[in-house]
């Protein structure tokens, strides 16, 4: 045999070892971990790690934001999570998803329509001017009177009013329970307006922030380079001397860059990547609960007119084998949900919701009246366990009758389709960010409210009003009768129909890095304990 | 004078293409479902923050008006800028040419000093076990997908720990080293497919050339096969292993793109993706364009190379045979 023929075999041959080694050595529960090591924590920085080194974390995606670097503009967990790291908002969320203080120090209730709020006062812009109360004012007055995406979830405000030197007061005209949780979220942070209202600083192109770090190169869907924020609190303490974000499209390649040490931190889309890192040395995969959940959009509207009637959706709905998507998609990792997301305090209980009893018979019974459906399901390609999700439902609707086509796309067709108008599908999947407060996402389910959903769903002002009772109801037994009835009648009418949350998959190279990761995530903010990783 | 006209009737017949080029292209991208406002703004955008992107992006210019002022700044040198970025496309695309020139430079180039020996060989001694181990290992070189073998080099190269990291790119002004050392495993993946092709096809070249009579005279007068190669198959062979370089380049157009991807190379192919995607329609358009420049320019010029090694192709109308 020739030598290249030789090389040929041999490089097959290891190719083939490697990959087949691998998979044999992966066990079935070598799904991403989600064990504790402290409560609330999936992981805990050790002080003795030695740090100062540089830490290149690998994400799928850039932000990409109409409005440029504006994080008042910013309106997916991506730019949350990366404007984050320069911002600062007047409150932040724990480990618990409690509201925890951070720019504002602590808060007073006097009225259920009244916060008052106690400044830090060390809080410094990277440009070093020191923040005041005007900012703070100046900023969430700015959200208002430019209403972006975040706006609505501020709730009902009437007034925002420096009442001391480190002192804010905001009024709300009427009770709104996710007010704190609101301002925990990088649209709320607080900007340095003095410099953005003389034309100092254009804040679409620059990060002016109080967060720890200062983005200082960004090349779009390539590479971020954060500095320390030296006027920061936590500038001193900090593990690491530069943090750089590198954007790799591809599971593999960021899988790889942890197993050869090029990278010490990556998102990892896919519980598969777990199982294939199983045996790498120095990388350990873990799963963090997120309140975001994946759904199912039925298309009431414009879709097969079958799906006009609520019998035939809700048929579907109760045919939909939540925990077998659980298992085949996520490894059992991760768990169903109504509308307000499972975990968040007065959420409804998925288990008790009319679909959850899964009547397979009944539900054939009323796809056989109609003689059978034949439907087409759209996802979208960048999120890949949609598809997994797809065929679970495929299989779960053959049961009953329902042929279902899966029909991958990339996301401006997936966008073309599913938000345009008229919208053009009969089944499409997406996924929602859950935030902090169980009432917050409720708002997509009501159609005038929410505008992208008023092409699919018709809703109704039974579940409007819920949606809204849930807003002023405070947290509690009340809000959680609110909450169950919601997700019930949501569940009934079968439009937007919750699955299952969606956890993120991360890994770190344990070499290299030991960051602080909580067990649960609101806002997409994998990054939210930056301050405390430490890299050599 | 005949060779002059029928080059200028060449290149008059490619800057024909180009403009035709250029309208399926701009029509081809409008026609994709989905655009940049509804993406980049996403479904809870309000309909104020929809109606300021619309007009900061020119989008609400009608769409016959969208291509002149595009051929226009073309042809000015003005690409125009990303909708996601507002970078200017001529910066990004000065950035991003050399990367990807590089990598389909150092393709081509080890593509060559690989395949045509190879073919050569595989054509001398056809006959024999290592004429059929050759076929067979052109057969799998081109059978083999590039995003295959791509996703089977990073995984091997990173679980053996061959001292080679996938991804880490410099720019060559920042680290050459860091540069070079990025580029290998895409050139590697890349050079498999194109030196099968080139060497399957340099063999059939030249086993054609040797049944020729006129090799088969200098045969039977007892010349060396080194002798008979250098003066009767190299020039007779060439124009139709130049043709098949030339299709190289298409090859390598759409090549670049996925291991770009796959080794995380901030190349123009990566950028088009990426800007595909996103209907990021500027860039698409005039990296789309780019390509079908490079493409029709390189067929020029291997058609201008081939009828000067053999001026037979201009009686035929640049077919051999």
């Amino acid at each position: 045999m020739h030598s290249a023929a030789r090389a040929g075999v041999a490089f097959t041959a290891v190719a083939v070892l490697a990959l087949t080694g691998c998979a044999a050595g992966a066990s079935p529960d070598t799904e991403p971990t989600q064990n504790e090591v402290a409560p609330g924590f999936l992981a805990v920085s050790d002080d003795a790690f030695d740090g100062g080194g540089e830490l290149v974390v690998q994400v799928d995606y850039d932000t990409a934001e109409a409005s440029g670097l504006d994080p008042q503009g910013a309106a997916t967990a991506r730019s949350w999570m990366l404007e984050g790291l320069s911002y600062e908002t007047l409150t932040t969320i724990d480990e618990n998803l409690d509201v925890a203080p951070s720019l504002a120090t602590s808060w007073e209730t006097p009225s259920d329509t009244e916060y008052v709020f106690t400044l830090a006062d060390d809080a410094v812009f990277s440009n070093g001017r020191a923040m005041t109360a005007a900012d703070v004012v100046g900023s969430l007055q700015r959200l208002l009177d430019t209403p972006t995406t975040w706006t609505g979830q501020l709730g009902p405000i009437t007034s925002i009013e420096a009442t001391g030197d480190l002192e804010v007061t905001v009024t709300l005209s009427e009770p709104y329970a996710p007010f704190l949780a609101a301002l925990a979220n990088t649209p709320a942070a607080v900007l340095p307006m003095a410099e953005i209202e003389s034309g100092e600083v254009d804040i679409t192109t620059e990060m002016v922030g109080t967060g720890p770090l200062v983005a200082t190169a960004h090349r779009q869907d390539e590479e971020w380079t954060f500095e320390p924020n030296e006027h920061h609190p936590d500038a001193a303490s900090l593990g690491f001397s530069t943090l750089t974000i590198d954007i790799v499209g591809d599971e593999a390649t960021r899988a790889a860059a942890l197993r050869d040490g090029s990278a010490d931190f990556a998102v990892l889309n896919s519980i598969d990547s777990a199982e294939l890192l199983a045996n790498a040395k120095d990388v350990t995969v873990v799963g963090q609960r997120n309140t975001d959940f994946h759904y199912l959009m039925i298309n009431s509207l414009t879709g097969d007119e079958a799906l006009q009637d609520q019998d035939v959706r809700f048929a579907i709905n109760s045919a939909i084998d939540r925990d077998a998507i659980n298992e085949l998609a996520f490894g059992g990792s991760t768990a169903a949900t109504g509308v307000t997301p499972a975990g968040l305090p007065d959420a409804c209980v998925a288990a008790d919701l009319p679909s959850a009893a899964r009547d397979v018979a009944a539900a054939k019974a009323v796809i056989d009246e109609i003689g059978g459906l034949e439907l087409d399901l759209v996802v979208y390609t960048d999120e890949p366990v949609l598809a997994q999700i797809a065929q679970v439902m495929q299989q779960n609707l053959a049961e009953i009758g329902v042929t279902v086509e899966i029909q991958q796309v990339d996301y401006a067709t997936y966008s073309a389709a599913v938000y345009g108008s008229p919208a053009d599908f009969d089944l499409a999947l997406s996924w929602f960010a859950g935030y902090a407060d169980p009432a917050m996402v409720t708002t997509w389910w009501n159609p005038e409210v929410a505008g992208f959903s008023a092409v699919f769903m018709k809703g109704s002002d039974k579940l409007d009003g819920l949606i809204a009772d849930g807003y002023s109801t405070a947290p509690g037994a009340d809000r959680a009768a609110v909450f169950e009835n919601l997700c019930t009648l949501a569940d009934e009418q079968s439009e937007m129909v919750p699955l299952v949350l969606r956890p993120s998959t991360l890994g770190w190279n344990t070499a290299s890095l030991s960051p602080t990761l909580s067990s649960d995530e609101g806002y997409g903010n994998f990054l939210r304990y930056i301050t405390q990783f430490r890299a050599s | 004078m005949a060779v002059a006209l029928w080059s200028l009737r060449r290149i008059g017949a490619a800057l024909l293409t180009l403009l035709v080029v250029s309208v399926l292209i701009f029509t081809s991208v409008r026609l994709m479902p989905g655009d940049y406002i509804d993406l980049v703004l996403g479904p809870l955008a309000t309909e104020a923050q929809r109606a300021q992107a619309v007009a900061e992006s020119g989008l609400d210019d009608p769409v016959v008006a969208q291509y002149f002022h595009w051929l226009f700044g073309v042809l000015t040198g003005d690409l125009g800028y990303s909708f996601v970025s507002n970078v200017s496309v001529s910066e990004e695309f000065a950035a991003r040419l050399p990367v990807t020139a590089t990598i389909a430079l150092l393709t081509i180039v080890v593509t060559l000093l690989v395949g045509i020996p190879l073919g050569f060989l595989a054509a001398l001694r056809s006959e024999g076990s290592a004429g059929a181990v050759g076929r067979i290992i052109s057969a799998l070189g081109i059978s083999i997908p590039e995003f295959l073998l791509a996703g089977v080099v990073v995984f091997t190269v990173s679980t053996l720990g061959l001292g080679v990291s996938v991804g880490r790119f410099a720019p060559f002004a920042v680290d050459p080293g860091r540069f070079f050392g990025a580029l290998v495993l895409p050139v590697a993946v890349l050079t498999v497919g194109c030196i099968a092709v080139v060497a399957r096809n340099t063999r059939d070249a030249v086993m054609n050339v040797l049944v020729e009579p006129h090799v088969q005279a200098a045969v039977a007068r007892g010349e060396t096969p080194w002798f008979i190669v250098r003066h009767h198959v190299l020039r007779n062979a060439a124009a139709p292993i130049l043709t098949i370089v030339g299709a190289l380049v298409a090859v390598l157009l759409g090549g670049t793109v996925i291991v770009e991807f796959v080794f995380d190379i901030p190349g123009m192919g990566s950028y088009l993706q990426t800007a595909l995607g996103r209907r990021d329609y500027a860039i698409v358009q005039s990296a789309v364009l780019l390509a079908a420049i490079v493409f029709i320019v390189a067929s020029l010029l291997v058609d201008l190379l081939a009828n000067a090694l053999d001026p037979r192709l201009r009686l035929t109308g640049g077919s051999r045979r």
